[in-house]
């Protein structure tokens, strides 16, 4: 089912691109032309025609010649028929608006933001990429000659449509591969290393295509998705754009946190005379029942750090010995403030700043810079 | 959600435990050595909550079992054997990889510094990136085990450590909560 949604998905953008790229395929005309005429060993003509890398072209050149080194020339239009895909595979590289795998490439640009392991594959994208265009080349000849009889025949008639023709017969070709990988247990991963890095960093205009750069690339948008992730678990931390700025926040968050727990744990040492913490009666009476009452409501207690607390001070300070639990929150955020106070460094990433207070915080730190 | 509250159960549970082996090792405490003990034991507490899955965890554990008696809570919350095991992995990484190379570090830094102070013109590009490594260090500096990871590592342990301070946060409130009128009637 899956090949035909391929077959089918695959010869509509065809059109499209002929459409598009009419120029394209007339110099494609003149290349596969030039193919059939110049004998295949011709390597200096090759490397012009797929416009890699000399070492490359060579590599690619040499498996086929070695495997067709029986069939030489009398098959010299099967031998084109092989050698297409490469010319056909480097200007897929350069076209980066590729119609069929738009779906795929989503697909796997959210599934490679999620997966960590991907991470190597990444890294060597292009000698992956060789690799795997030698892989497909020798693979060729055996889907070739079962699947698809019809470039050999329309090979000889007029060039134009017979253009057209092979890039759809190759394009299926493509899909039956990609899509019925699963059959094949042999190219699965290929294939799979074959769509990632080539999805995943992808190089715009002006940007610069060497593997390290890609894989900085990648690693800077990995951490992008994370700090995304962190924004949101951060209240407060939306608004604000700027790794800095949310890194402050993230900071401030966490360091808020941590007195917090500092601070609790000073006050139930203070709460209670002994260390026991009479914990045995506490459980015994009611623990049970608020353990599984309170926790969903303890998550309301999440909201107040944005209450203001200033006007509330004098209010809550002498009822500390009265009426502790009413008052409670208020009066425990009262005193974690007076905590904090005393050390400058704390002070200039303490818990009060909130999220309007943030560029003020930056701008101290820059001071501090 | 479910996540969280089964988190904060099983916070609770094992810093009770922990709390428990404190007061039976020592009777007679000041307030402050009470407030040390309920802190490590509750840091102790949410570490092996978290399985000792993630790095920040590790290194809580094995940050408390610099002092004797916290280890001897560690082995008490977590099981002899897996406490023992952690302990080793994450004393390894540290003798390995920063008593060794620390100072060497800072010293090259210092230098580094010195030199960079000279020349003072800078394009915005390297100031906002300097500004990032600050707070990065910062960051670093507040998650526990955070020097030893790179940035991405970094970013999802922080994720972790949130996550699980907010839930120890909200398990000690709760438990102050109920404390208190006990303890005023």
């Amino acid at each position: 089912m899956e090949i035909k949604v391929g077959t089918v998905g695959g010869s509509s953008p065809i059109g499209r691109q002929s459409d598009d790229t009419g120029l394209e395929s007339l110099q494609f005309c003149e290349e596969i032309q030039g193919l059939m005429t110049i004998p295949a060993e011709n390597a200096s003509s090759f490397t012009a025609l797929l416009e890699l890398p000399a070492t490359q072209a060579l590599e690619l050149l040499h498996s086929p010649d070695s495997a067709t080194a029986a069939v030489v020339n009398d098959d010299s239009v099967h031998h084109c028929i092989k050698d297409v895909p490469k010319p056909y595979f480097s200007a897929f590289n350069c076209n980066l608006t590729f119609p069929t795998n738009s779906g795929l490439i989503e697909r796997v640009t959210k599934l490679s933001v999620l997966a960590k392991e991907h991470s190597p594959e990444t890294t060597s994208s292009v000698p992956l990429n060789s690799s795997v265009n030698l892989e497909k080349v020798k693979n060729e000849p055996t889907t070739d000659t079962d699947s698809n009889p019809n470039p050999l025949q329309t090979l000889i008639s007029d060039p134009t449509v017979e253009n057209t023709n092979q890039r759809s017969a190759k394009r299926k070709e493509r899909e039956k591969k990609g899509r019925g990988s699963t059959k094949k247990s042999k190219n699965e991963s290929n294939e799979d290393a074959e769509k990632l890095p080539y999805v995943h960093v992808r190089a715009r205009r002006g940007q610069a295509t060497d593997s390290h750069s890609l894989a900085e690339r990648a690693r800077r948008e990995k951490i992008n998705a994370r700090m995304k992730l962190l924004q949101e678990l951060v209240p407060g931390c939306n608004k604000i754009s700027g790794t800095a700025l949310v890194l402050d926040e993230i900071i401030n968050h966490v360091q808020s946190l941590q007195r917090q727990v500092e601070f609790l744990s000073m006050r139930l040492a203070a709460v209670n005379p002994r260390v026991d913490f009479n914990i045995e009666s506490i459980l015994a009476t009611e623990n049970e029942p608020i353990l599984e009452s309170n926790f969903p409501t303890m998550v309301s207690p999440l909201m107040w750090p944005e209450i203001p607390v200033n006007g509330t001070r004098q209010q809550y300070q002498p009822q500390w010995h009265f009426d502790g639990s009413v008052n409670h929150q208020g009066w425990a955020r009262d005193e974690h403030n007076h905590h904090n106070f005393s050390p400058p460094e704390n002070s200039l990433l303490s818990y009060d700043s909130s999220a309007n207070s943030a560029s003020l915080h930056s701008n101290q730190l820059k001071m501090e810079l | 959600m479910q996540n969280s509250n089964s988190l904060k159960q099983e916070f609770f549970k094992k810093w009770m435990m922990g709390l428990q082996i404190y007061t039976t090792t020592n009777e007679n405490m000041t307030v402050t050595e009470r407030k040390t003990a309920i802190k490590l034991s509750a840091d102790i507490a949410l570490a092996s909550s978290r399985n000792c899955a993630t790095r920040w965890s590790r290194a809580v554990i094995a940050r408390s079992s610099v002092d004797n008696r916290s280890c001897f809570v560690a082995n008490g919350v977590l099981g002899r054997g897996l406490c023992e095991r952690v302990k080793q992995i994450s004393n390894l990484k540290i003798t390995r990889s920063s008593w060794s190379s620390g100072k060497i570090v800072k010293r090259s830094r210092r230098v580094w510094r010195r030199r960079r102070r000279r020349n003072k013109c800078m394009a915005a590009v390297t100031i906002a990136r300097r500004l990032v490594q600050k707070r990065t260090k910062v960051l670093r500096g507040l998650v526990p085990g955070g020097e030893f990871m790179d940035e991405i590592s970094l970013i999802e342990e922080t994720l972790d450590y949130m996550s699980a301070l907010q839930a120890q946060v909200d398990v000690m409130r709760f438990l102050a909560t109920a404390y208190n009128p006990s303890s005023s009637s």
